[in-house]
């Protein structure tokens, strides 16, 4: 489980630095990182120089100096290395890795015969590969190095057939702690910046969407109404036009309309779903504050309203005027689906049943009961139709 | 009956204005701007404003507010091409005696403005169901101080206003005359606008309690 999480956040962290356009799967967050285990090298550098001063050389000082040289002439290489982009990547690591071994290696040839509880020449050095593995590859390469440099190190002081008892591990543990712990935190760090460049990108998104909605309403929206309303009045041809431009008028309000914010996950608003009903023919009326509802019920609900309003076409036409209204009173959400049709004669319903018709008013019940409500279909001849579904709404779900 | 049109979409202003001249109504002002149209309102004192809730400087919403503040006050007509149910509610609480979709036909806009210089509410199908979310809404907050509530006949006119009836068929089918359907409606605007009034006005009070 640990390990699939770990997974997926380097995933993460590395496709927020190729969406940077940065090579090396190196995001900007790591930067300080580079420049902190820079430090640490100099300053281990300086130790290592004083270490020699004090010991006076050791037993051959030339090749002492010469290794602070060439460990001075690193340091110097891998601050500017590390701080250009090119030139990260395991080529990098692996030379790192080569050096810190070489001198920690040396040790031998500058101190002579090994003295208990004394540091091998490069002293904390050679933790900055260590660090630099950690940083690059999380804590598990960070491990690996902090392995690498210690066993090298255990390897030195085993020349002399030291005993298990006696094995100086103090080094080991603590090269183990820097490598994991600075690799777990740079992975941290680097899931952190993934993250807020996400969230960067989804309010850039928003506000671009807002932009467009805000002058598709400014322009497109007011020139399709117009030509709705003129249309009606000049009549003929006209008209047919100006009823088309206004569906389209509806339908790309509904497309722009900004929605405040998304619902909580495995809820819907039943408004949005119902308003992708409006249109020049249906009014959708709703109140101003979201009807939340599981996202099944919700679903439900709006398909029954769309067989509600399908049924209104059916018997009254294409362009028959009809009316969904939503409300909540609490205990409930309530949809009434309300046509000006022929309506339906009285007994027809319960004679459709009979017969084993079963009628959408039927297909409706039954959507409505599954979710515990209940329908009421107001109706008579001449008087148009009323359809009334109540879901109620358990209060814990709110 | 002085009209002012505010809209920030010139084809919109004129047409607006135009049919408004033709009906018998004498445009005093056709504007675009929402700060403009409050500087020339207190000059030509309009009685009604056609109102569009989408300016470019100010919202209409607030237009709405500051010109309730005005003496005398204009009525005001909310015609936006807007879907955005809070800002006609808003507008509406604020002052705005009514509220019609662009979309609608150059009849049902004339007959709003006409019902609107007659000091009659205005309530489309969505407004009324904007209208009973909000009393709603207020009655499921938890302080119960001075808070509007409806009527039972009040919420029975409101919810057949949303479900599409017209004032003369809820009239018939309440057995009520066609005035007291519109007394009731206007009712429920009245009573929603005084609550807004009280509370902007404890709002300033309770700021201002704390800035001394």
């Amino acid at each position: 489980m640990v390990v699939n999480r770990e997974k997926a956040g380097d995933a993460w962290g590395r496709r927020g630095a190729a969406r940077d356009g940065r090579v090396g799967g190196v995001t900007a967050i790591e930067g300080p990182f580079w420049r902190v285990i820079a430090v640490f090298r100099v300053a281990s550098l300086v130790y290592a120089t004083v270490l020699l001063l004090r010991a006076g050389g050791y037993a051959h000082p030339a090749t002492g100096w010469l290794v602070i040289g060439f460990m001075a002439l690193w340091t110097v290489a891998t601050i500017f290395a590390y701080s250009d982009r090119e030139f990260h990547g395991w080529p990098l690591l692996m030379a790192d890795m080569l050096v810190t071994l070489g001198c920690l290696l040396a040790t031998p040839l500058v101190q002579g015969a090994y003295r208990v509880g004394s540091l091998p020449v490069t002293g904390t050095w050679m933790g900055g590969a260590v660090l630099a593995w950690g940083v690059y590859g999380g804590r598990r390469v960070g491990a690996a190095a902090a392995l690498i440099v210690s066993l090298a190190d255990l390897w030195l002081h085993g020349v002399r057939g030291m005993r298990f008892e006696t094995l100086p591990i103090n080094g080991t543990v603590l090269l183990f702690l820097a490598g994991v712990l600075v690799g777990h935190v740079a992975k941290l760090a680097r899931q952190a910046e993934a993250r807020l460049q996400r969230a960067i990108e989804i309010e850039v998104a928003g506000r671009e969407r807002e932009r467009i909605a805000r002058d598709i309403h400014d322009s497109v929206l007011q020139v399709l109404a117009l030509v709705q309303r003129r249309g009606q009045e000049i009549g003929g041809e006209a008209a047919e036009l100006g009823r088309l431009a206004g569906e389209q008028e509806a339908a790309l309000r509904e497309l722009v309309r900004l929605r405040p914010e998304p619902p909580a996950a495995g809820t819907a608003d039943l408004r949005t779903l119902l308003q992708v009903y409006g249109s020049a023919s249906v009014t959708v009326s709703v109140p101003a504050t979201p009807l939340t509802l599981p996202a099944a019920t919700a679903g439900e609900m709006a398909a029954a309203v769309g067989a509600a309003l399908d049924n209104v076409t059916r018997h009254c036409g294409p362009h028959a005027p009809a009316w969904v209204f939503a409300e909540s009173d609490g205990g409930a959400v309530i949809v009434t689906v309300r046509d000006e049709g022929p309506g339906i004669p009285e007994g027809r319903l319960e004679e459709a049943a009979a017969t084993g018709r079963l009628g959408v008013a039927q297909s409706i019940r039954g959507r409505i009961a599954d979710l515990g409500g209940t329908v009421t279909v107001l109706s008579a001849p001449g008087e148009g139709t009323e359809i009334e579904m109540s879901v109620p709404v358990l209060l814990a779900s709110h | 009956m002085r009209v002012m049109v505010v809209d920030d979409h010139p084809m919109w202003r004129d047409g607006v204005a135009r049919d408004l001249g033709e009906a018998g109504y004498e445009v005093v002002a056709a504007v675009g701007e929402g700060g403009q149209a409050l500087r020339v309102a207190a000059a030509v004192r309009p009685e009604l404003v056609v109102l569009d809730l989408r300016l470019p400087d100010l919202s209409g919403v607030e237009v709405a507010r500051r010109l309730a503040a005005y003496d005398p006050q204009p009525r005001v007509l909310v015609l936006s091409a807007s879907g955005e149910q809070e800002d006609v509610l808003e507008a509406v609480k604020a002052g705005a005696s009514g509220y019609l979709l662009k979309s609608a036909s150059k009849e049902e806009f004339l007959e709003a403005v006409r019902r609107t210089a007659e000091g009659d509410a205005v309530f489309t199908p969505g407004l009324a169901g904007l209208v009973l979310g909000e009393y709603r809404r207020l009655a499921a907050q938890a302080a119960p101080v001075d808070r509007p509530r409806l009527t039972e006949r009040e919420t029975e006119v409101l919810r057949l206003v949303a479900k599409g009836l017209s004032y003369r068929q809820i009239a018939e089918r309440l057995v009520l005359s066609h005035r007291t359907v519109q007394n009731h409606v206007q009712n429920t605007l009245n009573k929603l606008q005084l609550h807004n009034r009280v509370e902007l006005v404890r709002y300033a009070i309770e700021q201002g309690l704390d800035g001394s």
